[in-house]
């Protein structure tokens, strides 16, 4: 995982000696991370305009804090659509428990309870940077993917559309009443600004964006 | 015969439905019959007599009559045989003087028409008419009659007496008639037949001589043969009326004549006549009195039914009261019970009314206390008024709480005769209370588990907190460790041990916090001892007692407290000991439940002790139950043991461990001949806190 060693833990608890030994027990697993004291701390980085996770990051949530709960520090997450990047686990007490699995059920990473004696909270941890890298990889791809899309014209798209349900030039001429060299030619440029070479890689572009 | 009567009763009937609207006044059909049978049998018995009076009146009239006509007779006789002797005097020896003195004679008498003196061969000599009138025989021969003279004339010769000859009737010139009878009278001289003498009488002017004169107003008078045919006839009859009539005999020797008295009388009328007008008083009495009898039924029924009414309506409100009515005698028999109490206790009325000592509905157990009680209440009348509780047995066995409010029967005459109690099944009630009580006691103990559960989760983060840091720092220090001895010659020692060190102190800081959280808990443990207080034993026994005497009677246990006078106040958080009594109590009653016993009883004693020089008070619950095995004697204070279903295993364990805290002692041991004692002392209070 090329990404790892950029990784960051946030590690969101309002007392601060369960804040330092964790942040002590992930150095000692060379793992980065950034404390919060309190959930409207988070909320203030992630309401930040233009934040957004760039490198895999995961969050560490205690369940009962002060004023704003770990819960609605979770809802905050899902809100600004950073769960997919951000996977959270949720750290709990003995009477928290239902609320944290009710969470795991909405799309939280995983919870573990109080006190957590060995280190499968941070094989925990690392498995949910893990899915943070590939997401934020599926993100990029996306992301690039649109930029080339963005860039074909309209006729293009139309001739696109059709290469990828497997029409021949031929077909596609005769459905859209133009010429076979017409089609040819603008099949050229959508290859050229899909940067692929063939059909086939163009379906799979498409279709299945992490294999790049 | 009262017509004012027949119309009371419709306005009598209406008067009284309207009254009662229920009520139904009619006379049943056999009296309305007597009713009429008696108005007709008076009505008639009046008219019976009425009429009785009546012909009672005619026949007087009669007899009066017959009198008159009696007399009448008798004088046409008497003046008829009185002129037998004017004849002797006549001497037909001369003619002249004969004649002369027949002339007197028939002047004199004016009823004889003609004298004759006839020969011894009734053949006539001598013959006088009666001056002034016309000849008898004028028209008509003397011989028409010869018949009739000669039979009488014989008749007299044969019997020696003057013999009067029948009737006859002669026609005179005028066109008149006149009847006429002869008398013949036989003259001897010397005792040979010399002649007779005839006269001849009209019976007209018989009648207008004699009696005639001696006749009222309105009478007439007549001779008449023996078949009713009048002869001769004196007098005018009057009009309108009754005909009276008599016909007495006038009996002549040879010859019978029927006189007949005729009269016309008003008919006697009804009132003026004395009898008939007091037998009309009599019967307007008699109506005015059987109209005061009927008025006087009638009201006399008004009255009965009004009561009747009454008593009905008391009766129905009797029997639909829902509360039980008893009467006592001052014997205490029961003399009276209505159908609800009936219905409570399930016995017939009959049976409760026996007399006899037994009480069928009294608990068999209860029987004796129930009738020291109930002496006591009597004798003691002030105590009646708020009424009590106690438990009755219906006819099935089973048992039910009552109510009971009783107060003196007095009679009308203002005596004390007996006891009237009126019994309210309060089992309802009672279940109600014990359901809302028994909710109320499972509220407060999930409140209280409640407040365990947030307390404990409380606790349990407070402690977390901690535990899980220290278990962060032990874990990272594995891990630098790990990472250390992989390398194996230290690249940074230094940096490592002042990690470690880091750590490790770090863990002592977190340990340290998590000590702090457990004495603050037990800080707050501690902060109850300071709410101890000085309690009378008394005060802690009847805090609990509306708890025990509830769970006591629904499961028919006796409670008997013993509460030494002596016993000084304790020193203790009174909530807590209060909690542990009524545990101990409660178990007490408890194990009596698990088998049958006859007699289930609770001994609850209070008394004064010393030990090591210090005052306590011993409190010791006492049941009569199976006792304790050594299996479970040994685990009796473990907590979360417990013989019980839903028993959590902590009231004996919380019992000692409370009266631990007071500095007591709790123990248990056997009880002769059966059952458990347990006993718990507490510090006797001094008037100041212990340390």
């Amino acid at each position: 995982m090329k990404r790892s060693s950029n990784a960051t833990v946030y590690l969101i608890d309002d007392d601060a000696g369960v804040r330092d030994a964790l942040a002590w027990l992930l150095r000692s697993r060379r793992l980065l991370s950034e404390p919060f004291a309190s959930a409207e701390a988070f909320v203030a980085l992630i309401d930040r305009p233009g934040f957004e996770i760039r490198e895999p990051a995961c969050a560490l949530l205690d369940v009962r804090m002060g004023a704003l709960s770990g819960l609605a520090l979770f809802e905050r997450v899902v809100e600004r659509g950073l769960l997919s990047t951000l996977p959270v686990i949720f750290l709990t007490g003995h009477a928290d428990v239902p609320t944290a699995v009710d969470a795991v059920k909405r799309g939280a990473f995983d919870f573990f309870e109080k006190p957590f004696s060995d280190n499968a909270l941070v094989d925990r941890i690392e498995a949910a940077l893990q899915r943070s890298a590939q997401a934020l990889g599926e993100r990029d791809h996306a992301r690039e993917v649109g930029v080339r899309l963005d860039s074909l014209t309209e006729r293009e798209r139309e001739i696109m559309q059709r290469i990828i349900t497997g029409l021949a030039n031929k077909q596609i001429a005769d459905e859209l009443s133009i010429s076979v060299r017409t089609v040819e030619v603008h099949r050229a440029r959508v290859f050229d600004k899909m940067l692929v070479k063939s059909a086939v890689e163009l379906v799979n572009l498409l279709r299945a964006p992490d294999k790049t | 015969m009262n017509p004012g009567l027949g119309k009371a009763w419709p306005s009598l009937r209406l008067a009284l439905s309207n009254r009662w609207p229920r009520g139904q006044i009619s006379l049943p059909r056999g009296r309305w019959l007597l009713w009429s049978a008696l108005v007709t049998l008076l009505a008639g018995l009046l008219g019976l007599l009425i009429f009785l009076a009546h012909r009672y009146e005619v026949s007087a009239l009669q007899s009066r009559l017959d009198a008159q006509a009696n007399d009448l007779a008798a004088s046409v006789h008497d003046s008829l045989m009185r002129n037998l002797r004017l004849f002797g005097a006549l001497n037909p020896e001369q003619p002249t003087v004969w004649a002369s003195q027949a002339t007197d004679l028939l002047l004199q008498r004016p009823e004889m028409v003609r004298i004759e003196w006839r020969g011894e061969q009734m053949q006539l000599r001598l013959s006088q008419d009666a001056p002034g009138r016309s000849a008898p025989f004028g028209r008509l021969a003397r011989a028409h009659s010869e018949a009739d003279v000669k039979l009488s004339c014989s008749a007299a010769l044969r019997f020696g007496t003057p013999t009067f000859s029948s009737s006859y009737f002669v026609l005179q010139e005028d066109g008149r008639g006149m009847e006429l009878m002869d008398l013949c009278i036989p003259r001897k001289e010397a005792g040979v037949l010399t002649g007779y003498t005839v006269v001849s009488y009209s019976l007209g002017e018989i009648l207008a001589r004699g009696p005639g004169a001696r006749l009222a107003q309105g009478q007439s008078l007549a001779f008449t043969d023996p078949d009713g045919t009048r002869l001769a006839i004196h007098g005018q009859l009057g009009e309108g009326g009754r005909q009276y009539t008599s016909r007495p005999l006038v009996d002549l020797p040879g010859n019978t004549l029927v006189l007949r008295l005729d009269t016309m009388q008003e008919r006697p009328t009804l009132l003026p006549q004395p009898l008939t007008a007091l037998v009309a008083a009599l019967a307007a009495a008699l109506s005015a009195v059987l109209t005061l009898l009927v008025r006087d039924m009638r009201r006399r029924q008004q009255v009965e039914q009004e009561l009747a009414d009454a008593l009905a309506f008391r009766k129905a409100m009797e029997n639909s009261l829902s509360t039980g009515l008893r009467a006592r005698d001052l014997q205490g028999q029961i003399t009276y019970v209505n159908p609800a109490f009936c219905r409570m206790v399930g016995f017939e009325a009959g049976e409760l009314l026996l007399p006899g000592d037994a009480v069928p509905y009294w608990p068999p157990e209860l029987a004796p206390t129930y009738k020291a009680r109930q002496q006591d209440r009597y004798n003691n009348t002030a105590a009646l008024r708020g009424g009590h509780e106690s438990l009755f047995m219906r006819s099935d066995g089973t048992r039910f709480p009552v109510l009971i409010m009783e107060a003196p029967l007095i009679n009308a005459q203002g005596k004390h005769t007996g006891w009237m109690s009126a019994v309210l099944d309060i089992s309802e009630q009672k279940r109600a209370e014990e359901l809302s009580r028994a909710s109320q006691e499972r509220l407060q103990a999930a409140a209280r588990l409640a407040m365990v559960g947030e307390m404990a989760s409380l606790l349990s983060h407070e402690l977390n907190q901690p535990l899980a840091a220290i278990a962060s720092y032990a874990n990272g220090s594995i891990n630098l460790l790990q990472d250390d001895q992989g390398r194996q010659a230290g690249a940074a020692p230094d940096h490592l041990h002042s990690d470690l060190l880091e750590a490790l102190r770090r863990i002592g800081g977190q340990a340290e916090r998590a000590g702090r959280v457990i004495r603050s808990v037990h800080d707050f443990v501690r902060r109850r001892d300071q709410r101890r207080e000085s309690v009378p034993a008394r005060d802690l026994v009847e805090a609990i007692m509306p708890l025990l005497a509830l769970q006591a009677r629904k499961l028919d246990v006796q409670l008997r407290i013993d509460l030494r006078a002596d016993a000084p106040p304790v020193v203790c958080d009174r909530t807590m000991v209060e909690q542990v009594l009524l545990n101990l109590a409660r178990n007490a009653m408890q194990a009596m439940q698990q088998d049958c016993e006859p007699l289930r009883e609770l001994d609850l004693q209070v008394r004064p002790s010393s030990l090591n020089g210090r005052v306590w008070v011993e409190f010791s619950v006492s049941d009569v139950g199976h006792g304790i095995n050594d299996e479970v004697a040994r685990q009796l204070f473990t907590p979360f043991f417990t013989t019980k279903e839903e028993g959590m295993g902590l009231g004996l364990s919380l019992c000692r461990t409370v009266v631990e805290q007071h500095g007591g002692a709790l123990h248990f041991q056997p009880r002769q001949p059966r059952g458990t004692t347990f006993k718990f002392t507490l510090p006797a209070g001094t008037g100041r806190l212990p340390p």
